[in-house]
């Protein structure tokens, strides 16, 4: 029996060392890792450090020639600024302008495919806060610099256009847009001095219903078209109570259009329960603008316009121009800020670099 | 049987006794007493008062009373499981709680009310889990243990079921079965607390009669913990009565099974007859 | 009598560990970009031996830091999830338990989202930020894990039902914390959190991260199986065990820790995938039986390789878009357990 045991003890030793080391094998042979690639023979980029709009220092190569853009804000920013032959690869959810749709795709915004991206060779990425940081952070080990946009609000959409025109090298397309945004900007300021703002309620999604908080760009927008909403809450999207709307009685219900048109929006609300005790349903006074109201891009501007039309329709009744402009609240064709309401303000320049179709 | 002649090594001495004991007891109860409460901020519930009693290899020790008077507190005592308040409980010398579990897997076996199986089992699966005890980490089971369930199964007339699920067999059939996993851990003791609640008499009968063949040829020292007065009587070699945690008598069978006693213990009528053996018989008042 | 032998159980370990070769290849061959088996055997190789100059850096990168960090991931993560799914359930006395039950994964979701809101306040590198999320959720479920813990004691020691309870009070009373903070805080993306929490292996964990998960692998399953003959009796009741010469509370100490530790690396690394620890310990029972000394290798097998289809799967399926791949293992693992549960093995 005892020569047995130790046997046993023998066969059990030899066992565990066997366990450690297969261990410790399989715990380190797997972190092989690719060594950095061989630096092409062509001339080795310059590289430029530039901080983004979350405070983050960011090493850029430049020029930037191959950009993937993760947001589709942004995507329609690179369109706004002509750089649409350097975008090589976007979010499934970029579809505006139309030819975005067409751009090599990635996977979502929140989802990205890491690979299709490294699959796309490029040299900057951009996000916005609707991107995950853990895919940030991951582009970031890979090498990838990343260059991410924050605006809160309308000016700093404007500036950001700029920043990022700056960033990828193109400082005098983004000082015209921006400056023409601005012009923008100013003339309805102008037009909208004397008017009383509205009353309104910006509806993001009606069941449960979510509202913008005070804090966002869209808001600020909403300030800008002669609006103030009725909500006042430190929240990004808050979640508002019905009752809530009711006591505060808003002048206007605001939509930003989805696929349906913005009529059929208002008449599905007007339907549910408890909606008829708002003035402004009873009275249909509601507006609908394009979804751009949703994206800090530089159609926001278009949108706000529309929606000033619509609110201060009295504002606008003395311009000549008017006729030109669609008076019906869904725009079926939403369009970039480059169409002049002043025709002497006209860019042709500016015009040339308008890729939209419209 | 080698397991015998082992040793526990690390177990406690007796205090006071350098291991000299008398080698005919193999487990003495010594003025074991026992409180538990449910709340530890309230006072203890339940009391088992000091109990003492000796039983020798060989022996079959009935512990007898009415419902909740303690039996199955002293018999988890017995079995190491709870320390007691007073007293101790040695097994061959050695304090059963202090034991380690190992150890006391080697020398105690229980056989008590099953928890449900959780998994299917066969009933061969169900006997080598008595040979758990004797194994090592991570070892598998060898030729000795595989014999040694066996010959458990063959010992309490099962061997037919060895391949049955344990879950697919009858009462009786699986009370066989649990009593041959508790042979398979080789004990000293075997502990059986009412191993007859669910059985007929003719399986209640089979039961003792086998405990009783067993303790005699494997030299177990058996405690049955039982309500059962007749099944304690005819089969029993010692009998400690008790009621409400107090023991109020032990001996022999013919010495504790006193009408008075009995009456006073069960509160109901009952005659006592000794039978030929000179084992007594308990018999209910005719029905009025 | 056919006791389980060391050989069978080689045999046995043997057959999955080739299925999960199998399944390697094929996952490291799809994706978005095509390789060939032949070229992918060939360039391994290159790596082994230093030789990449003449890869493609960009095919480097998706295969060697993308996508076989990726596999490895899931098979850590997998095994990691079944072997303590298997842990739980013999612990816990309770088929129906899995690897959260306790609530590791909600306060490692805890842990996660205050990282989330911690780190744009402190200047970090990208990869020590990286490391801020699997880190607070590691802590998160470390808590968790000992609230549960002195919540469970019952008279001194772990009681089965009392820890169920304890549990799933805690998960409950975290998840409606979290569910607080995605609806008030303002300012961050706490959208991607709900990503989080279905379960993720699409970002490539840093390489301390993966060595930490794969040490804590071995030697918290390598404890659990010290104890794997233990359970078995455990399993057939608690007093029974401890009269057939069972620790009980070390045993169930020791398993409490190490499921726990199992659970918690593997959450802090990828997100609550579902399904993994609760349906691969039954199926491997189905196969192999309930002894756990087969049991939990093969259950380490098994879940890896159902996380690694359910993963490949979820980065092809509709590419290039990625589906979370915790709702892969749902979408699967739901109708399973019915046909499962139908077979009144579950």
């Amino acid at each position: 029996m005892p020569a047995r045991k130790d046997a046993r003890r023998n066969i059990a030793g030899v066992r565990a060392v066997a366990a450690l080391l297969l261990c410790g094998a399989a715990c380190w042979c797997p972190t092989l890792r690719a060594q950095t690639p061989a630096a092409s023979p062509a001339a080795p980029p310059v590289y430029k450090d530039f901080v983004d709009e979350v405070g983050r220092t960011v090493r850029i190569p430049q020029p930037v020639q191959r950009i993937i853009s993760l947001s589709p804000s942004l995507t329609e920013t690179i369109y706004a600024l002509g750089l649409q032959d350097r975008l090589v690869g976007d979010t499934d959810y970029c579809d505006y302008p139309p030819e975005a749709q067409k751009k090599p795709k990635v996977g979502g915004a929140i989802n990205p495919s890491l690979e299709q991206i490294v699959a796309l060779r490029p040299d900057l990425v951009l996000v916005t806060k609707l991107n995950r940081l853990e895919t940030v952070n991951a582009l970031a080990v890979l090498g990838i610099p990343s260059y991410a946009t924050d605006p809160h609000t309308v000016q700093e959409i404007v500036s950001s256009t700029e920043r990022l025109a700056d960033v990828l090298g193109v400082p005098e397309a983004g000082a015209t847009l921006g400056a023409d945004l601005e012009r923008h900007l100013a003339v309805l300021r102008q037009r909208l001095t004397g008017s009383v703002p509205r009353r309104v309620l910006f509806i993001v999604w009606p069941d449960p219903l979510i509202s913008v908080g005070k804090n966002t760009f869209i808001a600020d927008a909403l300030r800008l078209a002669g609006a103030s909403s009725i909500v006042d809450s430190s929240q990004d999207w808050p979640q508002m109570s019905l009752e809530e709307v009711v006591r505060l009685q808003p002048d206007f219900l605001v939509f930003a259009e989805s696929h349906d048109s913005g009529q059929n929006d208002f008449d599905v609300l007007a339907e549910r329960p408890g909606w008829r005790g708002l003035d402004a349903v009873r009275n249909r006074r509601f507006a609908v603008i394009s979804e751009a109201v949703n994206r800090p891009a530089p159609r926001i501007v278009s949108a706000i316009e529309d929606l000033a039309r619509q609110l201060h329709p009295e504002a606008f009744s003395a311009h000549p121009d008017d006729d030109k402009e669609k008076k019906n609240p869904s725009p079926a064709q939403p369009q970039l800020s480059f169409r002049s309401m002043d025709s002497s303000s006209g860019d042709p320049a500016l015009l040339e670099t308008c890729s939209c179709a419209h | 049987m080698s397991s015998y002649a082992r040793s526990p090594v690390s177990a406690t001495r007796p205090l006071g006794d350098a291991g000299d004991f008398n080698s005919d007891i193999r487990l003495s109860v010594e003025q074991v007493s026992y409180a538990y409460s449910a709340n530890p901020a309230q006072a203890p519930l339940f009391t088992l008062e000091a109990t003492s009693f000796q039983a020798r290899p060989g022996e079959i020790v009935a512990i007898l009373g009415p419902n909740a008077c303690g039996k199955s507190t002293l018999l988890k005592l017995i079995a190491g499981a709870l320390d007691p308040l007073s007293g101790r409980v040695l097994l061959n010398g050695f304090v059963t709680h202090a034991l380690p579990h190992r150890t006391r897997g080697q020398r105690i076996a229980m056989v008590q009310q099953e928890s449900p199986l959780l998994f299917p089992s066969r009933a061969w699966e169900f006997v080598l889990q008595g040979r758990h005890a004797y194994g090592r980490t991570l070892r598998f089971e060898t030729e000795e243990d595989i014999l040694i369930a066996r010959n458990a199964l063959a010992q309490v007339g099962a061997e037919h079921l060895s391949d049955r699920w344990m879950d697919q067999i009858s009462g009786g059939e699986k009370q066989r079965v649990i009593l041959a996993r508790a042979l398979a851990q080789q004990p000293l003791l075997l502990l059986l607390d009412e191993p007859t609640l669910h059985l007929d008499i003719g399986a209640q009968v089979d039961l003792l009669e086998t405990l009783r063949r067993l303790a005699s040829a494997n030299r177990y020292t058996v405690v049955v913990v039982t309500h059962e007065l007749n099944l304690a009587g005819q089969y029993a070699d010692q009998v400690a009565l008790f009621q409400k945690g107090k023991c109020l008598r032990v001996g022999t069978p013919a010495k504790v099974f006193q009408r008075e006693l009995l009456e006073q213990v069960f509160q109901t009528s009952l005659t006592v007859e000794l039978g030929s053996s000179g084992r007594p018989r308990v018999n209910m008042p005719s029905a009025k | 009598m056919r006791p389980l032998t060391l050989s069978r159980l080689l045999a046995h370990c043997a057959i999955l560990a080739a299925i999960l070769f199998v399944v390697v290849v094929i996952a490291l061959k799809l994706g978005a970009v095509p390789v060939s088996l032949y070229g992918l055997g060939r360039d391994l190789l290159r790596v082994l031996f230093r030789q990449t100059s003449q890869l493609s850096s960009e095919y480097q990168l998706i295969i060697f830091d993308i996508r076989l960090p990726r596999i490895l991931l899931g098979i850590f993560v997998g095994a990691s999830l079944s072997v303590a799914g298997a842990s739980f359930q013999a612990l816990l006395r309770n088929p129906l338990a899995d690897p959260y039950v306790l609530g590791v994964s909600s306060g490692a979701a805890v842990g996660a989202i205050i990282a989330l809101i911690v780190e744009p306040h402190l200047a970090l590198a990208p990869a020590v930020a990286a490391l801020l999320t699997p880190i607070g959720a590691f802590i998160g479920a470390a808590l968790t894990v000992t609230a549960v813990y002195f919540l469970g004691l019952r008279q001194g020691q772990i009681d089965s039902s009392t820890l169920l309870l304890a549990g799933i009070i805690s998960a409950s009373f975290l998840s409606a914390i979290i569910m607080f903070f995605m609806s008030t805080l303002t300012g961050g993306n706490y959208r991607g959190m709900a990503f989080w929490m279905m379960g993720d292996l699409s970002t490539p964990p840093q390489r301390i991260v993966s060595l930490v998960l794969r040490f804590g692998f071995f030697l918290a399953a390598g404890t659990i199986y010290t104890t794997a003959a233990d359970l078995n009796l455990l399993l057939a009741g608690e007093k029974e065990a401890m009269h057939l010469g069972v620790d009980v509370r070390r045993v169930r100490l020791v398993v409490y820790i190490a499921a726990s530790l199992l659970t918690g690396l593997a959450v802090s690394v990828s997100g609550a995938i579902g399904y993994v620890g609760l349906l691969v310990p039954h199926v491997m029972r189905l196969l192999f039986g309930s002894d756990h000394r087969i049991l939990l290798p093969t259950a380490a097998f098994g879940g890896a390789i159902v996380l690694v289809v359910a993963d490949t799967l979820a980065r092809t399926v509709v590419s290039p878009s990625e589906l979370p791949v915790g709702a892969m293992t749902a979408i699967a693992g739901a109708p399973l357990f019915l046909y499962l549960m139908r077979r009144r093995l579950a």
